[in-house]
């Protein structure tokens, strides 16, 4: 489980190896390493206060030819659901989404599963399409997919949602 | 003034600027009296004008234009604060504040009991106020080509204007308008 951090590195590198030149986000622990490896590498950024603000910002963004990334945790993709339905994919909006899992292997938090297990299914009723990274991915993939991904979503006119597991920095500890 | 004569009057001031329209009676009412490529009316977005606003400033150079409605703002009010920690100085925010939802069956909205303008002012943004053509026309000029977001609260009549069509606009059309006018 250690090895998490050299896949959200493997993230970062694919999202610069597409010429990532934009990103909002929203804080998560999970994701933290990924926020601050793309800060680290001097990519621009919005943090916003909620999901939903996050789709607007990036999907101006993205109408105007940025290229431009979410990076947030899938526990707020109930704040996003109605932005991402309404605007986003009408409008045509293409950016990728990578969002850290919640409520699986090495959660601490009670019920965070009940809306973060839904999520795939969620998604993709609207139509919105998901891709999974996981811990038995290789570094190899998690770079070369985030960038395909990437990719994808800005030639497809579309936003298209990564869910990647990490586990919580206090958890990785366990074996 | 009424909101259908201050769209009159925005439109006429943002010539082919990109204009973010706010959903509901606002954008059909625009759409009545003016379509232009630079307009993006956001059909049923409510609470997601600004942030989409923010997000087309940030990409492009020159004057953005944002019309929201106080009942909208107020449903992504989160927006405020982060239009003070990241907003661009191309960047004008116009509220058509008449305390209702005027598109949802005139419910009054929040903004009939609390100074929407002061919240974004405690905030230390830059707030203009008005409630006449004249003055919003005088406020947009001082401030194209400020050096930081402004945001602009116009007080309008109650009311939506009896008589205009559903606006049955195509989203994706909207959109591939829009971005061949902020690319040309
Ligand atoms: C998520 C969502 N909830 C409710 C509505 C219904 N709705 C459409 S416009 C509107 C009122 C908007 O009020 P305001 O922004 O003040 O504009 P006004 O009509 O007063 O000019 C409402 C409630 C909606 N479009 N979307
Ligand atoms: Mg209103």
């Amino acid at each position: 489980m250690r090895e998490s951090n050299s896949r959200l590195t493997a993230l970062v590198e694919g999202l610069t190896d597409w010429g990532i030149e934009y990103f909002v986000y929203v804080p998560s622990s999970h994701s933290a390493p990924v926020i601050r490896g793309l800060i680290s590498a001097g990519v621009a950024n919005v943090m916003a206060n909620r999901e939903e603000e996050a789709v607007g910002i990036a999907s101006g963004l993205a109408l105007t030819g940025k290229k431009v990334a979410i990076i947030m945790q899938d526990n707020g993709f109930g704040n996003a659901l109605t932005a991402l339905a309404t605007f986003a994919q009408p409008y045509q909006a293409g950016f990728p989404i990578f969002a850290n899992t919640r409520g699986g292997l090495g959660e601490y938090n009670s019920m965070v599963h009940s809306i973060s297990d839904s999520n795939p299914d969620l998604l993709k009723k609207i139509g919105v399409r998901v891709e999974e990274l996981g811990i038995s991915d290789s570094p190899e993939v998690w770079r070369s997919s985030s960038q395909a991904v990437a990719q994808m979503a800005v030639i497809q006119r579309r936003p298209v949602v990564t869910l990647f597991e990490s586990l919580h920095p206090g958890m990785e500890t366990i074996k | 003034m009424k909101r259908i004569e201050a769209l009159e009057v925005l439109d006429q001031i943002f010539g082919n600027d990109p204009l973010i329209i706010t959903c509901g009676a606002t954008a059909r009412e625009m759409a009545s009296i003016s379509q232009k490529k630079s307009h993006l009316p956001l059909l049923d977005s409510m609470g997601l004008t600004t942030p989409v606003g923010l997000g087309v400033a940030l990409g492009v150079k020159g004057r953005v234009g944002v019309i929201d409605g106080d009942g909208s703002l107020l449903m992504g009010f989160s927006i405020l604060p982060t239009l003070k920690a990241y907003g661009p100085k191309n960047l004008i925010v116009i509220v058509l504040d008449n305390g209702q939802h005027a598109s949802a069956d005139l419910m009054l909205s929040q903004a009939s009991d609390v100074d929407i303008a002061g919240a974004a002012k405690g905030l230390g943004l830059w707030v203009g106020q008005c409630d006449s053509a004249d003055e919003m026309k005088s406020l947009i000029a001082s401030r194209t080509g400020a050096d930081e977001i402004s945001m602009i609260f116009v007080k309008i009549e109650k009311g939506n204007t009896p008589g205009i069509p559903f606006y049955l606009a195509n989203p994706p059309k909207l959109s591939a308008d829009f971005v061949e006018s902020i690319s040309s």
